[in-house]
């Protein structure tokens, strides 16, 4: 299953895509002869307990899920089966976090945590890893994302390969025609976020471009 | 009667591309944008010491200056009247005589209160995979009909 792991919604305040404009777009995809199964809503700083997209994905034939995309003070990191109990228990609007504790606590609560667009320069954990700092907590990656300038997914296939870090794919899209440019494949059926983290606990995925998933 | 030279909206798909339009915002240009504009010199736009006090790497290009050349992608395209709104946002200093790519993809077309409506995501980049500004434009567009 071809999933987009990180795109935002107009509940994004730099977004301007709404999650119908998305669902459309894959359409659009569709009939260029791409496969897209899902994906998942990582909205900055929050995680929208009280939206419900369930409607919209069924009229339109693809599984929406979501997430969240929270700022720490070593980068941004996605976040996966976000529950009430790991909202009660981290600020998600508090973007000088530990990283390490977003993942000890996501891992605490059945979510899981990993390091957005690593090789993004400024920003990107591996900036932070040049400096000393060590995350015994990651296993994986961002390691291809559609919004990433030259040299940054190169640096994030870099850390992948000498950390052994297994490494997803994802658009960062903001706009509706950004969506789905570059995805994860999994090899097993995701319905819900608890199948998502369980599918990428596994291990059996790989990032693919969009124009990997061609049917013709 | 129809104009071969006007955009219908009979004519465009969800997924069509518009432009790309090519500029440059040269310093001359950004001086001259400033004084029609009002805005004193020398100021962040256009001197590399003000730009400084400000925090920037040079001078850049006004926000407003950006948005009138990605506004130019969209009125050549549907023509002088079609553009309803743009909203953009910033993501990176726009820098000065550096080619700037305009470019724009129609993701939805509707019918609202008898209007022909076309929403397009539009972009600013730079040659080296800068994502310099993004957003969406609202067009209208006549029919043939």
């Amino acid at each position: 299953m071809y999933f987009d792991l990180h795109c935002h919604s107009v509940s994004s305040d730099d977004s301007r895509a709404t999650v119908e404009q998305y669902l459309k777009w894959i359409q659009v995809l569709r009939k260029r002869g791409y496969t897209v199964d899902g994906i998942v809503l990582t909205e900055h700083r929050k995680f929208d307990f009280d939206k419900d997209y369930s409607q919209l994905a069924d009229d339109y034939g693809v599984i929406v899920l979501k997430g969240s995309e929270l700022d720490t003070r070593f980068g941004h990191f996605l976040v996966y089966n976000v529950t009430q109990g790991l909202a009660n228990d981290i600020d998600f609007a508090d973007v000088r976090m530990d990283a390490r504790e977003l993942m000890k606590a996501a891992q605490h609560h059945g979510a899981l945590a990993i390091p957005a667009h690593p090789g993004r320069f400024g920003i990107g954990l591996v900036e932070f890893m040049d400096k000393g700092e060590t995350f015994e907590d990651v296993k994986i990656v961002e390691r291809l994302n559609g919004g990433g300038r030259p040299g940054e997914n190169e640096r994030a296939d870099e850390l992948c390969d000498s950390m052994g870090y297994l490494g997803t794919g994802a658009s960062d899209a903001h706009l509706a025609s950004h969506v789905c440019t570059c995805m994860t494949n999994f090899g097993m059926d995701i319905c819900n976020e608890e199948d998502l983290v369980a599918a990428l606990l596994s291990g059996e995925f790989s990032p693919v471009r969009l124009e990997e998933t061609s049917i013709t | 009667m129809t104009n071969e030279n006007q955009t219908y909206f009979e004519d465009v798909e969800l997924g069509d591309e518009i432009g790309p339009l090519e500029k440059v915002a040269t310093d001359e240009g950004v001086v001259d944008f400033c004084t029609l504009w009002g805005n004193p010199i020398p100021n962040r736009f256009t001197s590399d010491e003000e730009a400084a006090k400000a925090k920037l790497p040079g001078p850049i290009v006004p926000g407003v200056m950006s948005m009138s050349l990605m506004a130019q992608l969209i009125t050549d395209w549907a023509g002088p009247d079609g553009l309803k709104d743009l909203d953009v946002v910033f993501r990176q200093p726009v820098p000065h005589n550096k080619p700037l790519i305009i470019t724009g993809t129609i993701n939805d077309t509707r019918q609202e209160d008898g209007e022909n409506v076309v929403q397009c995501d539009v972009l600013m980049t730079g040659t080296e995979g800068e994502r310099y500004i993004i957003g969406t434009a609202l067009v209208s567009l006549p029919s043939r009909s």
